[in-house]
C-alpha cells in the first residue's frame, strides 16, 4: 500500500456471509478456496443485517424497525406498529420509527439492495458448467462432439470474485445506508418544521385576533363619535395585516405538514399525523464535543466508502497480474463421437496467451486509478472535517439565539407587557396600545419559535454531518413584521 | 465671636477642604445647615431673636431657622439631590435645599440685615436668585452675569438688606431650566416691621409654591426636558392626597400667598368664600385696586397673596381650577372610550391580555372606587377618600377645613366636617317631578320634518 493517512487506513468492513477469504491468495489457498462452497443462497437476513449493522451506529435500536417487507403481510404488520406509534402526538424519534416502518421509498432501495445481494450469490456460487454438442457432416462420415465444458477462469479466480463482490455490494450496502439515513434527516428536519409551522400559526391567529379586536373597537369608537376615520382605518389595516399574514402561516403550516405525511410515508392517510403542540425544549446546555472531526472521519459513509474503494483499489492493483494469466482459462472434457471412427474422448484446455497483452496496461490504469481514488478520499476527508465544523458552529448559534429568545427577549417581552397593564390600569395607556404591545409579545413568540426551530434543524444537520456529506444551513434572519405595528403606538 | 472677616476666612478654608461634598465638620464655622427629613407641615417657628413678627406656615414645608450674628441673620442654605415624598406611594428624585424639595421658607422682617451661605451640593454649578427682592446688583445670584455660578462642592455667601415687606421666591438662576424642573426653589416672606396700612393683620398664615414635574410612571426622576405635558401638578412638590389641609378657626382673618414656578398658569379656586388678592411679589394692591374673587389666575413667575375671612364652616376645596391639574399622572393619548358599546370587545381583549378589566366606557368615576395594581412609585389618576366616598381628585387639591372649635394658633387637622343636620345634599326618594324635558319635542319635531317616514326612537 501507498503511505496512505491513518484515517484510511482503518480495517475493512466486515462481510456478514462470506467465508473468510485470503487477501493475497496463494496456490494452495485458492485450492482451499476451491473446496470450500462459500455462502451461496440468499436469504432476507443476509439483506437486512449487514445493513442494520451499518445503521445502528447512527439510529441505535430503531435500525432493525427497518425490514424487508416482502408481502402485503409483512407491510400490514409494519402499518400496525405504526399506527400504534401514531396513537399519541408524534415526537421525533417516533416519527423516524414510522418512516422506518412505512415510507415506500425506503422500500424501493431495501428491495434493490436485495437484488443485489441475489446477484452477488449468484456471482460467487459454482458457474454451471457448460454442455455443448456438436455434429459434422463430412461426406457420409458423421461426427457427432459432446463436450462438458467448465469454466475454469471463474472457478479459479472464484476467491477474488467473491471478495470483489462482497466489496461492490458493501458499497452499494452504504449508499442505502446513506440514503436512509439521509431521509430520517429529512424526516427529522420536516417533523420540526410541520410542529415549528403549526405553533406558528396558531400564535399568528392569536395576533390577526388581538388585530382584528382592535379594529372593532375601533369602529365601535368611530360609531360612538370617538374615533375619527383615519384612526379606525389605522387599526383596519392592522387587521388585514394580521390577516395575511394568518394565511401565510396557515399555507406554510399546511404544506410542512404534507411534507411531513409524505417523508413518513403517510402521503396517502396526512389525518393519522399528531403533533405536540410545541418543539422539544431546548438543552440547558450544549455539550463541549472536541472529538466531532476525529468522530465523522471514524463514522461518516461516504468517508467510509471512500476508504474501502481505494482499499479495493489497492487490491485490483495485486490482483491485475494474475488475472492477465488466468483470465479466460477454460478447461474442457471432450468427448467425440463418429459414425465411422471410434469414439474419441480427451479434455482440452485453453487459455489466452499473454504474448501482446501481459497486462501492462491494465495494471498502469490500476495505478491510475488507485491514485485517483486516493485524492477522491482525502477531498472527501476534507469537505467531511469542513462540513462538521461548520455544521457544529451553525448548531451552537443557533442554540445561542433559540436561548436568548427563552431566557431573555420572552421574559423580557412579558415584563413589558406585565408593565403595560399595569400602565392601562393607570388610564396612562389605552386598550389599543395593549392590543399592540400583546401581538409585539406574540411577534416576539412566533421569532422564538423560529429560533427553537432552527435549533432543531442545525442538530440534524449536525448529526447527518456526522453520517454523510451535508449542505450548510443559513440562520435566516426573523422575517416576522414588526413594521405593522412601529406606527401604532399612538 | 467670630468676626465678619474670620468667618469668611472659614468659610474659603471649608470650601477648600472638600471640594466634592462638604462635611459638617469643614462647615463647623457656617451655621449648622438645619435638614429635613419629612414633607410634613412643620408648626410655624416663631421667632426667638431679632425683630417679632407673626409667621407663616408652609405648607409641606416648614422655616429654616437661623443664627444672629452681630446683628446679622444668618442662614445655610444646601442644594443637594434629595428624595421627596410626593404623596404617600410614591417618592420622587428631586434636586432641593436642606433635604426637601421645595426649599425651607425664609421669614425675616423689613430692613434685617440678612446673609446666606449658599453650600453647592450638587452635580453643577449653582446660584440662587431672590426674586422679587431690592437687593445690590451683584447679590442678585444670575450666573455668569452678577457672578461667577458656585461651582460644585464651594459655599459662597449672599448678603443683603430686606428692604421691602412681601412674599418672594428665591430659585436657581444657573442651568435654571434643569434645577427647577427638579424641584429647587423655596419662598421668602420678609413681614412688616410696623404695621403696615395695606398689610393685615391675620391669625392664619399659608403659604405654598406651585410646581410641576413629568415622571414616568414607574420611575422616580423628573423629565427635565419636558415643556408642558407635565404629569404631576404639585402645591410645594406635593400632590393631592399628599398635600395637607389648610386648616382655620371660625372668624380668622386668613391670609395664603401662592407663588408659581411651573411653566404654566394655574386659576387657584377656593370654595364658599370670596377673598381679596391683597398683594404680589410687587408688594401690598392699593385698596382701590382690589374687587372680590373666588378665583384667581397665578401666572408664570408670579405670586398671589389672597385674604378672606373664614366664615362659613366646613371642608372647603381649594384647587387649581384647570381640571387636569387635579389629577395625577395620566396618559394624554388614551382614547376617549365613553359611549362605545364594547364589553364584547372587552371579553376578546381579555383572551389575549388576561387582567384587562374595561373602563371609561361611561366615564371615569369607576376609576376612583377601583383597585387596580399600578406601576410602581406611581399615583392613581384619581384618587383620595374623603368622608362619603372617593374623592377621585390629584394635583393641585387641597382642602380649607373652618372649624368653629379649632383652637387658636393649632394648624392640627380637626377631621372631617360634620355638617348639621338638614344641611346636606340628599338623595330623593319620592315619586319623580313631572316636569316636562325642555329638548324632546322641538327635537323630534324636526326629525319629523326632515323624515316624513317617521323613526322613531331617535
Ligand atoms: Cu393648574
Amino acid at each position: 500500500m501507498m503511505n496512505l493517512p491513518a484515517w484510511l487506513r482503518g480495517a475493512s468492513r466486515r462481510r456478514a456471509c462470506a467465508p473468510r477469504l485470503v487477501h493475497r491468495p496463494s496456490w494452495a489457498a485458492l485450492a482451499v478456496a476451491l473446496s470450500l462452497s462459500g455462502c451461496a443462497s440468499w436469504s432476507e437476513r443476509g439483506v437486512t443485517e449487514p445493513l442494520h449493522a451499518q445503521l445502528s451506529p447512527h439510529l441505535a435500536d430503531a435500525a432493525t424497525t427497518l425490514t424487508l417487507q416482502r408481502d402485503e403481510d409483512a407491510v400490514r404488520t409494519a402499518t400496525a406498529q405504526a399506527d400504534a406509534l401514531l396513537q399519541a402526538p408524534l415526537d421525533a424519534e417516533g416519527a423516524v420509527r414510522v418512516a422506518l416502518l412505512l415510507h415506500r421509498g425506503l422500500q424501493v432501495r431495501l428491495h434493490a439492495l436485495g437484488v443485489s445481494e441475489a446477484e452477488r450469490v449468484q456471482a460467487v456460487g459454482w458457474p454451471n458448467p457448460r454442455l455443448s454438442v456438436s455434429r459434422l457432416a463430412r461426406g457420409s462420415e458423421r461426427e457427432t462432439e459432446w463436450s462438458l465444458g467448465l469454466e475454469l477462469g471463474h472457478w479459479l479466480l472464484r476467491p477474488w470474485i467473491s471478495d470483489l463482490e462482497d466489496r461492490r455490494l458493501a458499497a452499494e450496502r452504504q449508499q442505502v445506508a446513506l440514503a436512509v439515513l439521509e431521509h430520517l434527516t429529512q424526516v427529522r428536519q420536516s417533523y420540526y418544521q410541520a410542529v415549528a409551522a403549526e405553533h406558528t400559526l396558531r400564535t399568528l391567529t392569536r395576533w390577526h385576533d388581538a388585530a382584528d379586536t382592535g379594529a372593532t373597537l375601533a369602529r365601535r369608537l368611530e360609531q360612538a363619535g370617538n374615533f375619527s376615520p383615519v384612526q379606525r382605518a389605522r387599526e383596519q389595516v392592522l387587521a388585514a395585516e394580521g390577516q395575511r399574514q394568518r394565511i401565510r402561516a396557515r399555507l406554510a403550516a399546511q404544506a410542512s405538514r404534507e411534507r411531513l405525511a409524505r417523508d413518513l410515508g403517510l402521503g396517502d392517510r396526512p389525518e393519522a399525523l399528531r403533533l405536540p403542540e410545541q418543539l422539544p425544549e431546548l438543552p440547558k446546555q450544549l455539550p463541549e464535543r472536541p472529538e466531532l472531526e476525529r468522530q465523522a472521519l471514524a463514522e461518516r459513509l461516504d468517508v467510509a466508502a471512500a476508504r474501502q474503494q481505494l482499499e479495493r483499489r489497492a487490491r485490483e492493483l495485486g490482483a491485475g497480474r494474475l488475472r492477465g494469466f488466468v483470465n479466460g482459462l477454460e478447461l474442457s472434457a471432450i468427448r467425440s463421437t463418429s459414425n465411422e471412427a471410434p469414439t474419441q474422448t480427451g479434455w482440452e484446455v485453453s487459455f489466452e496467451l499473454p504474448l501482446f497483452d501481459w497486462g501492462g496496461a491494465r495494471a498502469a490504469r490500476a495505478e491510475v486509478l488507485y491514485g485517483q481514488n486516493m485524492h477522491l478520499a482525502a477531498q472527501i476527508a476534507q469537505e467531511a472535517r469542513s462540513q462538521v465544523r461548520e455544521a457544529e458552529a451553525t448548531w451552537r448559534g443557533a442554540w445561542q439565539i433559540a436561548r436568548q429568545y427563552q431566557d431573555e427577549l420572552l421574559p423580557l417581552a412579558r415584563e413589558v407587557s406585565r408593565q403595560n397593564l399595569l400602565r392601562y390600569n393607570g388610564m396612562l395607556i389605552g386598550p389599543l396600545d395593549l392590543l399592540a404591545d400583546a401581538r409585539n409579545q406574540m411577534t416576539t413568540v412566533t421569532e422564538s419559535i423560529q429560533a427553537q426551530r432552527d435549533f432543531w434543524l442545525a442538530q440534524t444537520v449536525l448529526d447527518q454531518a456526522l453520517r454523510g456529506p451535508v449542505s450548510p444551513m443559513s440562520l435566516n434572519a426573523a422575517n416576522t413584521s414588526r413594521s405593522a405595528d412601529a406606527g401604532a403606538n399612538h | 465671636m467670630v468676626s465678619r472677616r474670620q468667618l469668611f476666612h472659614g468659610a474659603a478654608v471649608g470650601a477648600a477642604v472638600a471640594a466634592t461634598s462638604v462635611s459638617r465638620v469643614a462647615l463647623a464655622a457656617l451655621p449648622e445647615p438645619v435638614l429635613q427629613t419629612k414633607p410634613d407641615t412643620l408648626p410655624p417657628l416663631y421667632p426667638s431673636t431679632g425683630r417679632p413678627y407673626q409667621p407663616v406656615v408652609t405648607l409641606n414645608g416648614w422655616t429654616l431657622p437661623w443664627r444672629m450674628n452681630q446683628g446679622v441673620k444668618e442662614f445655610h442654605l444646601v442644594a443637594e439631590p434629595v428624595k421627596r415624598e410626593l404623596a404617600p406611594g410614591m417618592v420622587a428624585n428631586l434636586w432641593g435645599y436642606n433635604g426637601q424639595s421645595p426649599g425651607p421658607t425664609f421669614e425675616v422682617v423689613e430692613g434685617d440685615r440678612v446673609r446666606i451661605f449658599v453650600t453647592n451640593r450638587l452635580p453643577e454649578p449653582h446660584a440662587v436668585h431672590w426674586h422679587g427682592q431690592r437687593l445690590p446688583n451683584g447679590m442678585d445670584g444670575v450666573a455668569g452675569l452678577t457672578q461667577p455660578a458656585i461651582p460644585v462642592g464651594k459655599t459662597y455667601v449672599y448678603e443683603f438688606t430686606a428692604r421691602r415687606p412681601g412674599t418672594f421666591m428665591y430659585h436657581p438662576h444657573a442651568d435654571e431650566m434643569v434645577q427647577m424642573a427638579m424641584g429647587l426653589y423655596g419662598l421668602w416672606i420678609t413681614h412688616p416691621k410696623q404695621p403696615h396700612p395695606l398689610i393685615s393683620e391675620v391669625q392664619r398664615d399659608f403659604c405654598f409654591l406651585l410646581n410641576a414635574f413629568d415622571i414616568e410612571p414607574g420611575s422616580a426622576t423628573p423629565k427635565v426636558m419636558t415643556m408642558l405635558d407635565f404629569n404631576l401638578w404639585g402645591w410645594n412638590s406635593r400632590v393631592f392626597p399628599g398635600i395637607d389641609s389648610l386648616n382655620v378657626r371660625l372668624g380668622d382673618r386668613v391670609r395664603i400667598r401662592v407663588g408659581n414656578l411651573t411653566m404654566t398658569n394655574h386659576p387657584i379656586h377656593l370654595h364658599g368664600h370670596e377673598f381679596t388678592v391683597t398683594g404680589t411679589d410687587g408688594g401690598p394692591v392699593p385698596m382701590g385696586a382690589r374687587w372680590p374673587e373666588v378665583t384667581t389666575d397665578v401666572g408664570v413667575g408670579q405670586m398671589r397673596q389672597i385674604e378672606f375671612i373664614a366664615d362659613e364652616p366646613g371642608d372647603w376645596a381649594f384647587h387649581c381650577h384647570k381640571s387636569h391639574h387635579t389629577m395625577n399622572a395620566m396618559g394624554h393619548n388614551v382614547p376617549t372610550l365613553l359611549g362605545a358599546q364594547q364589553e364584547d370587545v372587552a371579553r376578546r381583549i381579555q383572551q389575549h391580555i388576561p387582567g384587562y378589566m374595561l373602563m371609561g366606557d361611561k366615564g371615569m368615576h369607576d376609576m376612583t372606587e377601583m383597585e387596580m395594581p399600578l406601576p410602581d412609585n406611581t399615583l392613581p389618576m384619581m384618587t383620595g377618600e374623603g368622608p362619603f366616598g372617593g374623592v377621585g381628585m390629584g394635583g393641585m387639591f387641597s382642602v380649607l377645613k373652618v372649624r368653629k372649635n379649632q383652637p387658636h394658633g393649632d394648624y392640627r387637622d380637626p377631621g372631617w366636617y360634620e355638617a348639621p343636620a338638614g344641611t346636606r345634599a340628599y338623595e330623593w326618594t319620592g315619586t319623580a317631578p313631572a316636569t316636562p324635558r325642555a329638548a324632546t319635542a322641538p327635537a323630534s319635531a324636526t326629525l319629523q320634518v326632515r323624515k316624513p317616514a317617521g323613526h322613531s326612537g331617535h
